[in-house]
């Protein structure tokens, strides 16, 4: 009894490493992450795309409401996996830094900055005590100088930088598409397709225009913009003739 | 709760570490505080920058108190600021904007740009209680060559060449006869260290010679003369 109760503390307190130097807090919180739907980010040369899906649990719920793509300053936009409350937090952190910047040295935040910036406030939530970690992964994406730039955030704060990347629910199938038809000179629409296919990976067929949030941040204008409904389903409806045809 | 978001959400008018030093108001009006009376000069050229001071420090304007000051530092790789107004105001601003330079370049592995220490030093005049002071920004980045001043209350104006300090007058009319926009970084060290002379003959709180900085992409160079003889 007694030895259960202690063994169960590396469970209960976050601040607390396992024998074999774990902090099993942080991994549940991982396994937060792949109980959220899937988004994905991927870099062209001329932009970055990023793509949610959002399929909603009910026809009578209000698909405009689920938020998984955010947009934290002009150039930058940020996608979730996992607890959309906590998503909401970071974003708008995000957002509050993206605006120091404005005001301290009068410029546009870099990405790696505004995403080392996340990933330090993520960190502290992992080392406090009475605090639990955020049960989030972010895809920070956006332009630098001219280039196009994508990094992940995850629960225990560390930050990766990407060309291509898959975070939530079926991660490892859709990374997998991803890493076997990504290739460097993609175009942005070329990008938008791709992350939409690897959205549909894991099901049986194309997910639905209106299932899917996409938003990109190209390098002519470094601006954050959302991909309509109606684009989407053209650029879907024109991959769903490719195959017919085959 | 609160700290944890201090390290992630600053204020921009304060520096990361330490805190602006209080109450300097006296700067201002009061005569056994050393000022620099001053005539500082910034020229960009396609080259590089050029910024020139005199070397004298006094109480009140009335009494030379030190004859042999360096007023423009280096605070940036490749950009310098003067100091023009109170000595430990100023000393204080540049020591400032050094750690914070520094903090920036460990953390993001890149400079700052030119414009961004601008708005930044135009923040801490603003916020900070550097009142009596108004130094001239100089330096190279990778949109090329800037000059800005910066007023007591924060004001951060860009031109292709300006004068602070109490020899300005005189030192803008040599400048307004002599800049062109196609000087090369030597003709400017001449025209700089010419309207500091003039400016040292005139006005008392100019005087005992010049320092010149050159700022280019590969770096800053600074150099004290007593005699301007080999300059013009």
């Amino acid at each position: 009894m007694q030895g259960q109760s202690q063994q169960q503390a590396y469970d209960r307190g976050i601040t607390i490493f396992s024998p074999d130097g774990r902090l099993y807090q942080v991994e549940y919180a991982r396994e937060a992450v792949k109980r959220g739907t899937a988004s994905v980010g991927l870099r062209t040369p001329d932009g970055v795309v990023l793509a949610a899906n959002r399929r909603v649990s009910s026809p009578l719920m209000e698909r405009s409401s689920v938020e998984k793509i955010h947009k934290a300053d002009d150039h930058v936009g940020v996608a979730s996996a996992g607890h959309v409350a906590d998503a909401r937090q970071l974003v708008d952190l995000a957002r509050r830094r993206a605006q120091g910047e404005q005001l301290r040295y009068g410029q546009q935040i870099g990405v790696e900055t505004l995403t080392r910036s996340i990933t330090d406030h993520i960190q502290e939530y992992t080392q406090t005590g009475g605090a639990r970690p955020f049960g989030v992964a972010l895809l920070v994406g956006g332009i630098d100088d001219g280039e196009p730039k994508l990094f992940e955030t995850d629960p225990s704060g560390t930050d990766y930088e990407w060309q291509a990347a898959a975070i939530g629910g079926d991660r490892d199938v859709i990374q997998g598409y991803l890493e076997d038809n990504y290739h460097e000179e993609l175009d942005v629409d070329g990008g938008i397709e791709l992350a939409v296919r690897a959205l549909s990976e894991p099901e049986d067929e194309v997910v639905a225009a209106e299932d899917v949030d996409v938003a990109t941040i190209t390098t002519d204008d470094e601006a954050f913009s959302s991909v309509s409904v109606d684009r989407l389903d053209s650029i879907i409806a024109e991959f769903d003739a490719e195959e017919t045809d085959e | 709760m609160s700290n944890w978001t201090q390290g992630t959400d600053p204020s921009p008018y304060e520096p990361e570490l330490g805190s602006l030093p209080n109450g300097s108001q006296r700067d201002e009006h009061d005569e056994t505080v050393a000022k620099t009376g001053t005539t500082t000069i910034g020229i960009t050229t396609d080259e590089g920058v050029v910024i020139a001071t005199d070397m004298r420090a006094s109480l009140g304007g009335r009494f030379v108190s030190n004859k042999n000051v360096q007023k423009v530092e280096q605070i940036h790789p490749t950009g310098a600021l003067t100091l023009v107004g109170s000595v430990g105001g100023a000393q204080s601003f540049i020591r400032t904007l050094r750690s914070e330079v520094d903090l920036y370049e460990a953390r993001r592995g890149e400079s700052m740009d030119i414009e961004a220490l601008a708005t930044l030093a135009g923040n801490f005049a603003r916020g900070g209680p550097f009142r009596a002071i108004n130094p001239i920004l100089g330096g190279v980045d990778d949109e090329g060559s800037h000059v800005y001043s910066i007023d007591p209350a924060g004001g951060v104006m860009e031109d292709d060449y300006t004068v602070t300090g109490s020899g300005m007058q005189l030192a803008y009319g040599l400048l307004e006869q002599e800049y062109e926009d196609d000087l090369s970084l030597e003709d400017a060290k001449s025209i700089a260290a010419r309207a500091i002379k003039s400016a040292v003959e005139r006005d008392t709180g100019s005087g005992n010679g010049v320092f010149l900085a050159e700022i280019t992409d590969e770096g800053v160079e600074i150099h004290g003369h007593k005699s301007f003889d080999a300059l013009l």
